[in-house]
């Protein structure tokens, strides 16, 4: 179990991280969200161990992270981390024997997760002649060839196409089902809402939304209802109080109310016009995160 | 020793000597230094006229000195002629007139005319078509002084016991008291010859040294590996062992240098046996050495100058990581690494150019200064400016300076490596000097 508790993190006088709590138990997949320049990078930094919080402390399973905590951590950093000269199996072996294991017996590891990515062929290419996705598929098998009890992932799909995504997620399923605790980083939502049960947004280094995804959505108070029929009563919707918008999104009328309650009035209303949908939804992770980063900014 | 710094040193070391580039370089510094000893064999292996003799054709215009001319020219020849690059000259008196002469005059012949003077008893004139290469000149102007001298001597009725008592050199008998720094004096002009060659390799070894720490720390930084490597070792420990690489890359390579110049010098000795010899300008400089006690001195300061070296070899790595981690690119660290170039170029000039600053202060306070003095400090012990005690000296000071650099430049370091913007560097750098967060 990954515990960050209370850290803080200046740059001169830039505060960077303020005050920052979470826990990611074992076997959990914990979302850290925030715009650029939030104070990701610097809070991965600290949890590895690169550079030391002003206050506060991060604990893997109960024990302060140092270098004899490292080799228990995996990290997919958002640029590539690839010595280019290397070929894709002295870079696995180097990460490997770096990350404490065994150089004469890594290669057998090194063949198992290259077949499993299908990429077997590539094992004596220099990582400067593979592609975009097959070098992210490399720094993934590099972060994750010693079995982690920690894997930070910042925006780990980047240049990859939906088969090999696919093929990502399950890997990160099975990293799931052996009980690593996992921090995903990404600009795509979807991939959060996907994965993480528990979330932090982070806004210049303060945690403004926190907590469990289903309950942030639930305090979120907004809901979309979406709808499909006949004269639909637009007008009359538009008068509802607590009706907040009304419009048209991919054939489908979406009404956002700012609270659940509104909904059933807004049943009322269209149950005559001979609806064939009517769906009261969770706002996405992408409104909450508009709505709550965009709303500081304003 | 830590298993990881073991593994990073030794993948360090693989990248360095297992290229394509370090077998070609190699063995093109080995045919160049084996050729480069072994160059007046092999002119010669090629062939070229090497057997034509020169002749000099003697118009005696009333002095009668002739013989003695031919004689001296023939003494000269001779002397020079024991070495390789020797002259053949032939001398053949002519009663032609001067214009015929030079009417018919050939490419391998000079034409000299001796005349009378009453006040320089002898003046010449030589003619040729073409311009006369130095040493035969040298003979030729030797022969012509000589000779005035011995008609000189018959004219004023100097025997040649006076002669050579007024002529030759004061003999001095040269006292020093202070026993570290009794030296011939004539070893700074020697110096001056040798010590830049003798130098030189340890000059680029230096450069390379600087290009091949920054050149790996910059692209573990450009290519984002180094947040992964900082995170499963210190950098402390990744400082190291680049520097350990390196070194270890720079002191082999400069051991395969004398390897190749031995090898060279083997080849040079088998041919010597074979009835060749070594150039008379090599000879000359060694039995120059030998006479002035300066082998005698290597015995003492070759194992301090090593250790020298190597410390100074490590300053410059431990300066070029540190500057190494300041960059973001390897423009950057170029730019960056210039004053450290130029710091180990000054060292090597002033080493050149210490024999010309006889008892300067400045240069035997530089010659303690670290970077500086792997190079001033040997050069001023071998011509007597400083003792051995100074190299010591020097040796302490620069174990200190890298005590130092070390223990502040890992603040830097540490700082350095993860940082990937260009704005307020020297900012950052000396706020993580003194241990403040930036």
């Amino acid at each position: 179990m990954l515990e960050v508790k209370h850290i803080t993190k200046y740059y001169g006088n830039n505060r960077a991280v303020n005050d920052l709590s979470f826990t990611v138990k074992d076997g959990e997949i914990f979302g850290l969200l925030g715009e650029n320049g939030a104070g990701k990078t610097t809070t991965f930094r600290i949890i590895m161990g690169l550079i030391d919080a002003n206050s506060g402390e991060v604990l893997l399973d109960g024990e302060k992270i140092d270098y004899n905590l490292t080799d228990k951590i995996g990290f997919v950093t958002e640029e590539r981390s690839l010595l280019t000269k290397l070929t894709v199996l002295e870079q696995l072996k180097f990460y490997g024997v770096l990350k404490g294991m065994d150089e004469s017996l890594i290669e057998n590891d090194i063949d198992k997760w290259l077949e499993k990515f299908s990429i077997s062929s590539y094992k004596n290419r220099k990582i400067k002649e593979l592609s975009k996705g097959n070098q992210q598929k490399i720094q993934f098998i590099s972060a994750i060839i010693n079995h982690p009890k920690l894997l930070i992932l910042d925006e780990p799909f980047t240049g990859l196409d939906p088969i090999n995504v696919k093929m990502m997620k399950d890997a990160i399923y099975d990293l799931q089902k052996e009980g690593c605790s996992i921090i995903f980083s990404s600009h795509q939502m979807e991939y959060i809402e996907d994965f993480c049960e528990k979330l932090v947004i982070l806004v210049k280094g303060e945690a403004v939304v926190s907590g469990n995804l289903k309950d942030i959505k639930e305090d979120f108070g907004i809901k979309n209802i979406m709808l499909r029929g006949d004269d639909l009563p637009l007008d009359k919707i538009k008068k509802v109080k607590g009706v907040l918008s009304v419009s048209k999104v991919r054939g489908e009328i979406e009404v956002k109310i700012e609270d659940k309650v509104i909904a059933p009035k807004i049943f009322s209303l269209v149950k005559n016009s001979n609806i064939t949908k009517y769906d009261v939804e969770e706002p996405t992770l992408n409104e909450i995160f508009i709505a709550k980063v965009g709303g500081i900014h304003e | 020793m830590n298993r990881k710094f073991l593994y990073l040193t030794k993948v360090s070391l693989r990248k360095k000597f297992k290229t394509k580039w370090f077998v070609i370089t190699n063995i093109i510094l080995a045919v160049a230094i084996i050729l480069l000893l072994n160059i007046n064999s092999i002119v010669s292996f090629f062939g070229g006229d090497f057997d034509s003799k020169t002749n000099i054709i003697v118009v005696d215009n009333g002095t009668d000195s002739y013989s003695l001319f031919e004689k001296n020219i023939e003494s000269y020849a001779s002397t020079i002629n024991s070495d390789e690059d020797g002259v053949k000259l032939a001398v053949k008196k002519s009663n032609k007139t001067v214009d015929e002469l030079k009417d018919d005059l050939q490419d391998d012949e000079i034409l000299v005319e001796l005349n009378s003077d009453s006040t320089e008893y002898l003046k010449a004139k030589v003619t040729s078509n073409e311009k006369i290469d130095t040493l035969t000149y040298q003979v030729l102007s030797q022969s012509l002084n000589s000779t005035k001298t011995t008609i000189g001597m018959a004219i004023n009725n100097i025997d040649a016991t006076t002669l050579n008592n007024i002529s030759s050199p004061v003999t001095i008998d040269r006292v020093v008291l202070n026993e570290d720094n009794n030296v011939d004096e004539n070893v700074g002009l020697i110096m001056s010859s040798v010590f830049p060659t003798v130098i030189l390799p340890f000059f680029m070894l230096t450069m390379i040294l600087i290009q091949m720490v920054g050149g790996e720390i910059c692209e573990e930084k450009t290519t984002r590996s180094m947040e992964i490597i900082i995170s499963n070792v210190s950098p402390k420990q990744h400082l190291m062992s680049k520097i350990l690489a390196s070194n270890i890359f720079v002191i082999v390579q400069g051991m395969l240098l004398v390897v190749y110049a031995v090898i060279g010098l083997l080849i040079s000795t088998n041919m010597l046996s074979s009835g060749m010899s070594l150039p008379s300008e090599v000879t000359s400089i060694f039995d120059s050495l030998v006479a002035s006690g300066f082998i005698e001195k290597l015995i003492y300061v070759i194992p301090l100058t090593l250790i020298l070296i190597v410390l100074s070899f490590l300053a410059y790595s431990i300066v070029a990581g540190i500057l190494a981690s300041m960059t973001v690119n390897m423009e950057d660290f170029s730019q960056l690494q210039t004053p450290l170039v130029f710091l180990s170029l000054g060292g090597y000039y002033l080493a050149m150019m210490a024999g010309m600053f006889n008892g300067s202060v400045l240069i035997r306070i530089l010659s303690y200064v670290p970077f500086l003095s792997s190079f001033v400090s040997p050069s001023l012990y071998m011509m007597g400016e400083i003792g051995l005690v100074d190299i010591v000296i020097s040796i302490i000071i620069l174990i200190l300076f890298i005590y130092l650099i070390l223990h502040f430049g890992i603040k830097v370091y540490k700082v350095g490596i993860l940082n990937y913007s260009n704005e307020k560097v020297w900012s950052k750098f000396f706020k993580a000097f003194k241990n403040k967060d930036v």
